[in-house]
Formats: structure tokens, sequence, C-alpha cells
């Protein structure tokens, strides 16, 4: 099994922007997930689950964030297994390129805690994702 | 997610049922259970038992032919947990898809 999903993206954006975007808990709670969230080492962030609609809560700490690269540990409630999340900006022509790598996926498969974040996630996952077709939608609406 | 995919993931969390799993697919034919035993110097018992989990995930069909229970491997349970693991995939692609939407909405505001 694969243990790294890794995305690379290319925004229309300035590096700086896009580091805003990533790293500022006001500009992360509008894109991302609900966030206590400051860009400092060692911080202990929280990414907010709304009981309404049972999302899963994820918690973690900031391993690095120096422009351009922020790293946090990613610890889905419940679980207990760490897994990390790195994202990577680099200034292109005519914008920034996003690499991000989630790794240690595979440490959910070795042990029991897989079953019980399956368990945390049962339907969790799902209404969130909903959440996000609602906020999708918004712009359209508007 | 689904109780069966529960079944799937407490199958393969032991090693040695992912073994026994693995002996199966790699035999590409139905094995007695005296066979399995047999590569794992194990009990029949034991191997019962670990064959009871792993049919239970649906990765292992059983057949009893005459006093001899064969059974042999069934991979297909497992695109449920690869499944899963695309949920990850996917979670990440909206998310830098909003990500995109974000920064574009922001900076129009601003210009």
């Amino acid at each position: 099994m694969k243990d790294v999903i890794s995305k690379e993206q290319l925004f229309n954006h300035s590096i700086d922007a896009v580091w805003r975007a990533i790293t500022d808990q006001e500009e992360i709670s509008t894109w991302f997930i609900e966030a206590d969230f400051k860009a400092t080492l060692g911080y202990q962030y929280t990414f907010k689950s709304s009981e309404e609609n049972g999302c899963t809560q994820i918690t973690g700490e900031i391993k690095a964030a120096t422009p351009y690269e922020l790293i946090y540990t990613w610890i889905v409630e419940g679980t207990g297994t760490e897994t990390t999340v790195r994202w990577l900006l680099e200034e292109v022509d005519g914008g920034t390129k996003l690499v991000l790598e989630h790794s240690g996926i595979s440490n959910y498969q070795d042990n029991e805690t897989a079953l019980a974040m399956f368990n945390s996630f049962n339907g969790g996952w799902d209404n969130c994702i909903i959440e996000l077709d609602k906020f999708l939608m918004k712009p359209i609406n508007v | 997610m689904s109780e069966k995919v529960n079944k799937i993931f407490k199958a393969i969390a032991d090693p040695t049922r992912r073994e026994i799993f693995h002996v199966l697919v790699a035999a590409g034919t139905a094995l007695s259970v005296n066979q399995v035993s047999e590569k794992f110097d194990m009990s029949r018992q034991g191997v019962s038992k670990h064959l009871k989990l792993l049919r239970e995930a649906g990765m292992v069909q059983v057949e009893s032919v005459g006093r001899e229970t064969y059974c042999h491997a069934d991979a297909q349970p497992l695109k449920e947990v690869q499944n899963w693991l695309d949920s990850y995939d996917q979670f990440w692609d909206e998310k830098l898809d909003l990500l995109g939407k974000h920064l574009d909405q922001h900076n129009q505001k601003k210009a």
C-alpha cells in the first residue's frame, strides 16, 4: 500500500499570498477547516469539528514553519495515530507551485487504531464533504 | 464506513493473517486447511481461527469436500481499503481546489 499522498498544484498567485492562505488562521478557516492555528514551531493546533455535522477533529503540532515550508503532524481524533502533512511552496513563472505531501498513512493499517479511525470517521467524512460542497456552491449562488 | 470495511481492517491487522492470505494468493488455487497448517508450522485449530476472520472479511472463501476443508483467496475486498485511502486522496484534491478558489476570490477583492 502507498504511504504518501502527494499533490502538486500551480496557483496563479504570489508565493506570499499562498503562504498566507495556508498559515493564517482566518484564511485557513475560510477555505480549509475552522482552525485554531499559529504557524509557530511547536504550536499545538486544532482543526475543529463542528458538532452538528459530525466532522472529525484533527490536532497536531507545527514541526516547521519557515517560508515557504510548513510541516505539521496530523492526528485524527480518537486514533492516536500520527501522520504528517507537509506544504512546500516554490516560486515559478507566473505563480506558485505547491507540493503537498501527506505521509504515514500506512500507520493506520498496522494496528487496531485503524479500526478506531474508521469508527470515528463513520459518517463524519461524508458530512465534511457535503459541507465542502455547500461551501463550493456559495460563490455561485451569490 | 461499513462494518464490512472494519472486518477487512481487522483481518489484515494481524501479520500472520496477512501471511496466510499471501500464501493463498500465491498458491493461485484452493488449499486445504491442513496444507496451510503445514506451511505455517501451526496447529489446524490456530489456522482455522485465522481463516475464520479472513472469511468474515470476505477475503477467503471456504468449501468442504468430503472430510477436508479447502480455502482460496479473494482479493476483491482489499479494493474497499484502497477506496478508503483514495478518499484521503480525494479529500486533498478537493481542499486544494478550494484553496485555488479562495486565492482567486481573496485577490480579486483586493484588486
